[in-house]
């Protein structure tokens, strides 16, 4: 068969030269589209649906987060309250922990005060090692 | 030290110029770094002011089972690129929780400035549609005082 006596003259080697250009446009291509993924946050666990339970009015201290960003700091069942800034809750939460393991941090945040302010008190709790965190809508009177 | 004549007339044995042999062989290193770290994005960032918490934390979970909601200063929420009524939010997480085996994470990305009420409304709907697992997406906030 002529055909197949044929000396080819194509090589059979696939050119290398051309190799680091492909690579170098491949490198740019991926330098261009790659984003490193930023995600963080503060993390919580929201209680089940209709997962209510009781708690003794001992172990909360009550947080309510105002539209100004104040926050209102009441123990338990006593009747005195303490303005204080988001920033000075760590402190406090420590304190008031190191008395009552069992306590439960209920922040009732106002509807109308903003995100941040609700942020930066869930911040300061979970600087001082708070776990048990209840978030609420505070009620408006 | 061979210094005479200032040391300008020696004769210098080392090659002046840049081996470019390896050159391919450093492309190809850094090209298979970033295939490997390339995540493409998948959908559009809303335009949000971070708000920022020192105590922030890197959530360590495959990108694939961490759903981003996005909550814009005047409540309108976005999931994936969707524009999506507050009553919607439970029926929109919902199927996606049971699919990614009860372990997605919800990344809440509220504006610093919204108001809580919105807030409120979107953990009611997380908690209906039984996505517990909430991450308040924050920047890390660095703060001049450093406890020693």
């Amino acid at each position: 068969m002529a055909i197949m006596n044929k000396k080819s003259k194509v090589s059979d080697e696939i050119p290398s030269a051309s190799m680091a250009d492909i690579a170098f446009l491949l490198l740019i291509f991926f330098l261009v589209t790659t984003v490193f993924p930023r995600d963080s946050g503060l993390r919580v666990v929201l209680p089940e649906e209709a997962e209510e339970v009781e708690v003794s009015q001992r172990n909360v201290l009550h947080l309510q987060v105002q539209p100004s960003g104040v926050v209102v700091v009441r123990y338990g069942d006593s009747e005195d309250e303490q303005q204080m800034t988001p920033s000075q809750i760590e402190s406090v939460w420590r304190s008031e922990v190191a008395q009552n393991p069992n306590l439960i941090a209920a922040v009732k945040t106002h509807p109308d005060a903003a995100h941040e302010h609700m942020i930066s008190v869930l911040d300061a709790l979970q600087l001082a090692g708070a776990e048990r965190i209840s978030l609420q809508l505070l009620e408006e009177t | 030290m061979g210094m005479k004549d200032g040391g300008f007339e020696r004769k210098t044995k080392a090659s002046s110029t840049i081996p470019s042999s390896s050159m391919a062989d450093i492309a190809f290193l850094l090209l298979i770094f970033f295939m490997v770290t390339t995540v493409f994005q998948n959908e559009r960032e809303r335009p949000i002011q971070w708000p920022s918490a020192a105590a922030t934390e890197q959530i360590d979970e495959k990108r694939d089972n961490i759903l981003y909601v996005w909550l814009e200063r005047n409540g309108d929420i976005w999931i994936n690129d969707r524009l999506v009524p507050m009553q919607d939010v439970a029926a929109v997480v919902g199927p996606q929780w049971m699919q990614s085996g009860q372990r997605l994470i919800i990344s809440l990305r509220a504006d610093a400035l919204v108001p809580y009420r919105f807030v409120d409304l979107v953990q009611e709907q997380l908690k209906r549609s039984g996505a517990v697992y909430v991450v308040f997406a924050t920047d890390l906030e660095r703060r001049m005082t450093v406890e020693r």
